[in-house]
């Protein structure tokens, strides 16, 4: 992506972090976690008062990194493929280091895009939900059903 | 702190004034406007900033997770819980949740207002008393407050069809009820075809302009977030104003309350607190109400203690801060082959009551509500993060495609219910973990009474038949079988009663042990209901009003 600053992640927990994210909410034929810019808000909520957090993931990212190395001769968990990553991920499924990087992978994704991530509202279309202020009745297939048959 | 634009009086703290109001939500702005328009002076304290409907945004991340709201320990307000007195208290980023802000919770609630029926008042005597509760009867009957929930219905606002399955009523809603949503139409066509009567549900949400608020444009982010368009009747945008406007009321946001004071007489005579920057004020006042939510008035109560007054300030019953209720919930979520699109306008526009007293002959006591909404209160992120709650990987290709289905697609069918009174289910001071101001913070100790949960269990098995004969193509429902942990609703914990030995206010909110101090807010409450006490919360609140404010010119107080 393009060369933002970040405030607390290092270049290298950005490249592994955003690596994760896109396995989490994958780029396919759709806009994933990478074009949403989750790993800006990741750096932006981390940098709010999260040190524990932050070291929960830093910790999670060594481990990882040492999988990597001895399942696949990888330094990095960034430079493995996209189905050794789920591999690796799998079998970190159940921890707190998991659910704490799904957590803000999915967050990042759907919050306002004032705390970085939600870019152009891609999660919001991602979901068919259109943010708006204001709607009118029919609301779903459902109630105009009902309307029409003047239930 | 900009104010409204009316300008308010400046009452100088150490000179008497009418009336101090803990609070500024449910109870505390209805107290406010009924006081200060009858010609009081009144000075209101509210701890939290005074938010407007311009104020609010659709902001998941800070509400529900920063709890921008709801304050809790990462501002400074930790909280602590346990099950029972033999655990050790965890301390919790929040366990009884409420919005510090002016108008409290009636800023984010849900909107729905279910008046109490008459049994809710009588159960007690009807049912028989259950073993290892503190179940009992009001001091009140349905006909004493129905004057006063008519006063809300057309002073507060509320939305709504009369008909023969409400509870008997003087007068017919202020505004209609809001259009139908489909969540409701599936809700309502599997209940009839089940023998059941589906209503319109009533709602503190105008469908139309009234007392100069504009109707709802269903923008979805009710629950759990202000409205930006004061459709929404919490007190702030229907009562407050109205204080401001009467010339009597100042009301003080940013200020914290950490005790009542009382003099020889025994007579509270002033209210200490600090001010955002720590400086420490302290107000007199003839006469003090505390208003701060089921949660904080018995703290506050509690913090107050001195040697007169040993085991905390009007608490010579011993039950300030016991008998916590909350609600019981379940909730059973379905997919549909259409569009549903619950997350579009009010969380509910339906509701059925069948169910309203369970049958004695299934072995225990409960009863409750249901009504149908979306299975994360419209809410995109939320929804992403119980991602997979129809089966379905939580992550990866498979899971972020199912979201758009599960987001648009589905319809909650969510059963409400009763909660018993324990004199086990406590808010007490924590004798460990303070808070940002040194004050010993909330301490909840609670477990639900097994009843609690089989009535839970109950709703649970229904909702998930109705969405069965709804169509659901797949469902999947949750009650806290194991017991709840934490709640928005914070009720009985300075209930009403009789019997000075064995409540806390009398049957006008007044304290039985400081004749002029008054509770009134969820604390007051003797039941649970069957859900959504805000609005008996504030009919409670005009007739503690009316009866405050006759007493007070016959003086009395």
């Amino acid at each position: 992506m393009n060369n933002e600053a970040f405030s607390v992640l290092s270049e290298e927990e950005a490249q592994e972090f955003k690596a994760i994210a896109a396995r989490i909410i994958p780029t396919d034929e759709t806009p994933g976690a990478t074009e949403a810019g989750v790993i800006y808000f990741i750096d932006n909520v981390l940098a709010d008062d999260r040190e524990a957090e932050h070291e929960i993931l830093y910790n999670g990212m060594r481990e990882l990194q040492v999988a990597a190395a001895r399942g696949f001769n990888a330094a990095y968990f960034f430079e493995l493929e996209p189905e050794q990553q789920d591999q690796l991920l799998r079998e970190v499924e159940e921890s707190p280091f998991f659910g704490t990087m799904r957590f803000l992978t999915i967050a990042g994704m759907f919050s306002l895009p004032e705390y970085g991530g939600n870019r152009d509202k891609i999660g919001y279309k991602l979901i068919g939900f259109e943010d708006r202020h204001a709607w009118q009745p029919p609301y779903g297939s459902y109630d105009a059903d009902y309307a029409e048959r003047g239930e | 702190m900009a104010q409204a634009n009316n300008s308010q009086p400046s009452y100088p703290t150490r000179e008497e004034v009418d009336f101090v109001i803990v609070g500024s939500g449910a109870a505390g702005g209805v107290m406010a406007k009924e006081l200060s328009v009858a010609g009081f002076s009144v000075v209101v304290l509210e701890q939290g900033p005074h938010l407007q409907a311009a104020d609010f945004k659709h902001d998941e991340w800070g509400y529900d997770v920063n709890n921008d709201l709801t304050w809790g320990a990462r501002k400074g307000h930790p909280q602590t819980f346990r099950k029972t007195v033999n655990d050790t208290a965890e301390t919790r980023e929040s366990v009884l949740g409420y919005a510090h802000n002016v108008g409290g919770s009636s800023v984010h609630f849900s909107g729905n207002f279910w008046r109490f029926r008459p049994i809710d008042f009588i159960e007690a005597s009807v049912r028989g008393p259950i073993a290892g509760t503190n179940f009992a009867d009001w001091p009140i009957t349905y006909d004493d407050l129905e004057p006063y929930y008519t006063k809300v219905d057309w002073e507060v606002g509320v939305s709504g069809l009369a008909g023969p399955w409400d509870p008997p009523r003087s007068r017919d809603y202020p505004c209609p009820p809001l259009p139908v949503k489909s969540s409701d139409v599936l809700l309502e066509r599997a209940a009839k075809q089940m023998g059941y009567t589906p209503y319109p549900a009533p709602v503190a949400i105008l469908s139309q302009p009234h007392n100069g608020r504009p109707g709802c444009i269903h923008c979805g982010f009710c629950n759990g977030y202000g409205c930006e368009v004061n459709a929404k009747s919490s007190s702030m945008a229907s009562m407050i104003p109205l204080a401001l406007a009467s010339g009597n009321c100042e009301l003080r946001t940013g200020c914290t309350v950490s005790r009542v004071n009382t003099d020889e007489s025994g007579r509270a005579n002033e209210v200490v607190y600090w001010e955002e920057d720590g400086t420490e004020q302290a107000q007199r006042a003839k006469a003090v109400v505390l208003c701060a939510n089921g949660a904080e008035t018995p703290r506050l109560l509690l913090a107050s203690a001195s040697s007169q007054h040993p085991d905390g300030l009007a608490n010579s019953s011993g039950f300030v801060g016991t008998n916590l209720m909350f609600n019981g919930y379940s909730t059973a979520v379905g997919l549909f082959d259409e569009p549903v699109n619950a997350y579009k306008s009010v969380p509910a526009t339906r509701v059925m009551h069948d169910f309203y007293e369970l049958d004695p002959s299934l072995g225990f006591y409960g009863g409750g509500g249901i009504d149908a909404r979306h299975f994360s209160a419209g809410k995109p992120m939320e929804m992403a993060l119980s991602g997979g709650v129809l089966g379905g990987p939580s992550w990866g290709s498979e899971y972020k495609k199912n979201l758009e289905k599960e987001f648009t697609h589905t319809a909650a069918f969510d059963g409400h219910t009763t909660s018993l009174p324990l004199a086990t289910n406590t808010v007490t001071l924590d004798p460990n973990v303070q808070d940002k101001w040194g004050r010993p913070a909330m301490r909840t100790t609670y477990t639900d009474h097994p009843d609690d949960i089989a009535t839970m269990k109950f709703f649970y098995e229904k909702t998930m038949e109705l969405l069965d004969v709804a169509g659901a193509t797949k469902s999947a429902g949750f009650y806290a079988e194991n017991g709840q942990e934490g709640n928005v609703h914070l009720l009985g914990t300075c209930r009403m009663g009789n019997d000075p030995s064995s409540s806390v206010v009398d049957k006008f909110n007044r304290s039985h042990d400081v004749e002029n101090l008054f509770m009134v807010d969820g604390s007051s409450l003797v039941t649970s209901g069957r859900g959504q006490p805000t609005m008996t919360i504030m009919a409670l609140a005009f007739r503690a009003a009316d009866n405050i404010i006759q007493s007070a010119r016959r003086g009395e107080i």
